[in-house]
């Protein structure tokens, strides 16, 4: 809910897109005498790694003297492959390769006994940080002289800034389609048919849960931030538990008590209803104004599912109608979206934890299925507190199999070069 | 342990036993104040002699390096938890192979009282690799002990033909009343400390850092040593008797009943057999003591068995009262358990009692978490078909939830918990 949601966005399309250096790596120019022709090794090289392969080839030893030593300092610019040993170190169990605190390549879960791991990345000339985050020397420079040729494809940062305009259609779409269903609810109430309403109420809903994370902080202009009456978010999603008193009863929960635990549609509903399309409609305007960075769409995947955590598996969000489980698919699914428009990038930095993230994924979505049931509204069973006592448990634990290594995303794209 | 045998008799050199000193000593030396005190005293009924073990928090345990597994010999520690976890479907033996590695680097960390990773990261969006509140305290004696359940051999990981042959699910057993909710998992893992915080750190953090592969299935925390280790003295279960009097302590019992024979990757590792046994505190809190001596077979104040004087004087199972009757009841549960009376049969316990508040009926929820470590499963399944189908406690406990592990023993510096496993 909107009270602890902690917010990324700090003010009505504030967010600027992060300023994406499409520069070469190197800071500077290594002013190497020896430099070679772009993209090609010079054979022989004296003080530089050993090229094999197309690449130059350089060790890296972990061990338990606190040691993270590179076999070669230096290596001309081209493809380098870093093998990384962890021989006995306990203490050692990551390693990254920096240029100015941007994130090139990266190796984890190094642990003594383990083979070796490999990665392969293009530098240009200039010095490089081996960052080993629990070594006697956490920073070990390393040097390429000469220039590499420019990548053919895309650089990582170009890939993950295509991911943000991607999500950012993602989010507005979401936005114009909960407008229009916003619009048959209140249609249906307006008729006074109880039955049609809840249909569209659980139609409408999903549109919400997949981008809340997005529109949590909207304040509308003239309100001070910390007011409620001004807050786009309780005014469209606050639940009975974080009623402000001062602000009354607002939005999609006023609604859903009214159909389901006062089973009748009164004037008082209608008029929810219609407060409800007027905020809604304000949102989605609001929201086509904003521009993403690539580590928003990891910390709002991740608020996503810490929302699933403290409310759905609760059954504290749809307290009357029991509607949580088409909630908690929709946290994630909106989640799985802002991870698929981070994926390509993400790739290039951390293979192993965009697989993990995308097996995690399909596991949470397995663990869905027996609840499917397209007869119910919002085609899930009802969340009832009966259904919680026996399965709440199960559920959140394969949540968190998510939530752990989908937080360690917004670090790596934020930084990434 | 045979009936000469002392806590105290080789006591002296342990370094858990030195006097502490440091900051943080003035409660533990306060404690140990009380007890001389009562130790000057007569020995009467109620002023049995005080334990006067003494914690030194700065001991730390070796990981690497050693035969046997940590936390097995290791003479227990005041508190301890237990977790299971399950491998997350789709996993492979590649991830559970560098999860036992990630594990086994983490362990040797968190035991010489290092955090796992960085508590606050450089990046202001990075979220720590270690949770930070277990900073600045001591290794307070940790132990991580691994283990690994029947599942690892099933057909996920195709280890199914590296199973050790005694690694068989246990049976059902009489009285059980088995909860799957505290039952079973694929890996076991059990910390225990001198300071609960360092326990609850290290097993969050083993836990936390394995998200991505494992998920957990159920704990039990563990306090006040149930058990007594080589050197302690007899520790108190939450019935209010001695615990353990007669436990194994010396090696070549624990060559000939606890380490494995089992050639290959087991060899010098052990099995770990898990109870977590419900106590009906409140009924039991209204027996009157000499029927609970009866059930015992010993008497409260002193541990001595009921044909004896003394904590360690040998029960006597033959002897017979005037009337006829055996003085300690043959289904009295130290009669049921003796190896005297079970072809020489010994396990080593290393129990813990527990409480988890308040249950379902509004009684304490409390009992003891039993662990049990022996080279044969089985041993127990023949102690536990005695105690659980005859045992007058019975009517005082049951047995809510059960594990069986294979711990595989210490590994070397550079390598890691059952690595040998994965070398077909």
């Amino acid at each position: 809910m909107h009270e602890s949601r902690r917010s990324r966005i700090t003010g009505v399309g504030a967010t600027v897109a992060l300023a994406v250096s499409l520069a070469a790596c190197g800071s500077s120019s290594a002013g190497s005498a020896s430099s070679s022709a772009p993209g090609k090794h010079p054979s022989g090289a004296a003080t530089g790694a050993p090229v094999s392969g197309g690449a130059a080839q350089v060790q890296i030893t972990l061990t338990s003297s606190g040691g993270c030593e590179l076999d070669h300092a230096s290596a001309p610019a081209g493809p380098v492959t870093f093998s990384v040993t962890n021989k006995d170190a306990p203490a050692i169990t990551e390693i990254e390769l920096q240029s100015d605190q941007r994130i090139l390549g990266e190796k984890e879960n190094l642990a003594p006994g383990l083979p070796p791991v490999k990665f392969t990345t293009t530098l240009s000339g200039g010095k490089y940080q081996l960052y080993c985050p629990g070594a006697d020397r956490e920073n070990v420079t390393f040097s390429v002289s000469g220039k590499a040729a420019a990548p053919a494809g895309g650089s990582t940062a170009t890939l993950l800034a295509q991911g943000t305009k991607g999500y950012a259609t993602f989010v507005n779409q979401n936005a114009t389609d909960m407008v229009a269903a916003v619009g048959s609810l209140k249609a249906a109430i307006d008729k006074g048919d109880l039955a049609a309403a809840k249909k569209q109420y659980a139609g409408a809903r999903p549109f919400y849960e997949k981008i809340e994370s997005d529109v949590g902080g909207f304040v509308l202009p003239g309100f001070a931030p910390g007011d409620n009456a001004g807050n786009l978010d309780y005014l469209i999603d606050m639940r009975q538990s974080n009623l402000d008193p001062k602000v009354g009863w607002h939005g999609f929960h006023a609604v859903e008590r009214d159909l389901w635990q006062r089973g009748k549609i009164t004037g008082s509903t209608k008029k929810l209803a219609a407060e409800l399309k007027t905020n809604v409609t304000k949102l989605a305007g609001l929201v086509t104004g904003i521009t993403y960075r690539p580590e928003d769409l990891a910390n709002g995947a991740a608020s996503l599912l810490e929302e699933v955590q403290r409310n759905k598996i609760k059954g504290e969000e749809e307290k009357y109608s029991h509607l949580d489980l088409a909630d908690f698919a929709s946290n994630v699914e909106g989640a799985q979206q802002a991870f698929a428009f981070l994926k390509p990038g993400l790739q290039k930095i951390d293979p192993t934890l965009t697989s993990t993230v995308g097996r995690q994924f399909t596991n949470v979505n397995n663990s869905l299925t027996p609840y499917r049931d397209g007869h119910e509204l919002g085609s899930f069973k009802p969340w009832t507190p009966k259904l919680r006592a026996t399965d709440a448990a199960e559920l959140s634990r394969t949540v968190q199999s998510l939530q752990d290594p989908l937080s360690r995303i917004a670090q790596k794209v934020a930084t990434a070069g | 342990m045979t009936e000469h045998d002392s806590p105290d008799a080789t006591a002296s050199g342990l370094p858990r036993r030195r006097l502490f000193q440091g900051a943080a000593g003035g409660a533990a030396l306060g404690a140990l104040g009380v007890g001389s005190a009562w130790g000057l005293g007569a020995a009467t009924g109620d002023t049995p002699v005080a334990d006067k073990d003494g914690i030194d928090l700065t001991t730390q345990h070796p990981f690497y390096d050693e035969v046997h597994p940590a936390g097995v010999q290791t003479p227990p520690q005041r508190y301890c938890i237990f977790m299971t976890f399950d491998m997350t479907a789709g996993t492979t033996a590649t991830d559970l192979q560098s999860l036992l590695a990630r594990w086994s680097a983490a362990s040797a960390q968190l035991m010489a009282a290092r955090p796992v990773g960085q508590v606050r990261p450089t990046s202001d969006v990075g979220v720590g690799r270690d949770t930070g509140e277990a900073l600045g305290l001591d290794a307070a004696g940790l132990t991580v002990t691994i283990g690994l359940g029947t599942g690892i051999f099933d057909h996920r990981f195709g280890l199914a033909n590296r199973r050790p042959h005694l690694l068989n699910a246990l049976p059902s057993l009489p009285s059980d009343n088995l909860d799957t909710a505290s039952s079973d998992g694929d890996l076991s893992v059990q910390v225990c400390a001198d300071d609960p915080q360092v326990c609850y750190h290290a097993v969050r953090n083993l836990a936390r850092m394995a998200r991505d592969v494992v998920q957990t299935r159920w704990t039990v925390m563990g306090f006040g040593r149930a058990s007594a280790g080589k050197g302690q003295q007899t520790p108190r279960n939450l019935f209010g008797f001695k615990d353990g009097t007669r436990n194994i302590s010396t090696p070549a019992d624990f060559d000939r009943h606890v380490w494995a024979r089992d050639a290959g990757w087991m060899t010098g590792g052990t099995y770990q057999v898990v109870r977590k046994i419900e106590m009906n505190i409140e009924i039991w809190d209204a027996d009157r003591v000499s029927d609970q001596e009866h059930i015992f077979g010993r008497g409260k104040s002193e541990g001595q068995p009921l044909t004896g004087t003394a904590e360690h004087d040998t029960p006597r199972f033959a002897e017979k009262a005037k009337d006829g009757t055996a003085v300690i009841a043959p289904t009295s549960h130290i009669a049921l358990a003796a190896h005297e009376n079970n072809d020489g049969i010994k396990i080593l316990r290393r129990s813990y009692n527990y409480t988890d508040g308040i249950n379902r009926f509004g009684q304490l929820d409390a009992g003891l978490l039993f662990i049990a470590y022996l080279n044969d499963p089985g041993h127990f399944v023949r102690l536990q078909r005695k105690l659980g189908a005859s045992d007058l406690m019975n009517e005082y406990i049951q047995h809510v939830g059960s594990g069986l592990f294979a711990v595989p023993p210490a590994p070397k510096r550079g390598h890691y918990v059952a690595e040998e496993l994965f070398r077909h």
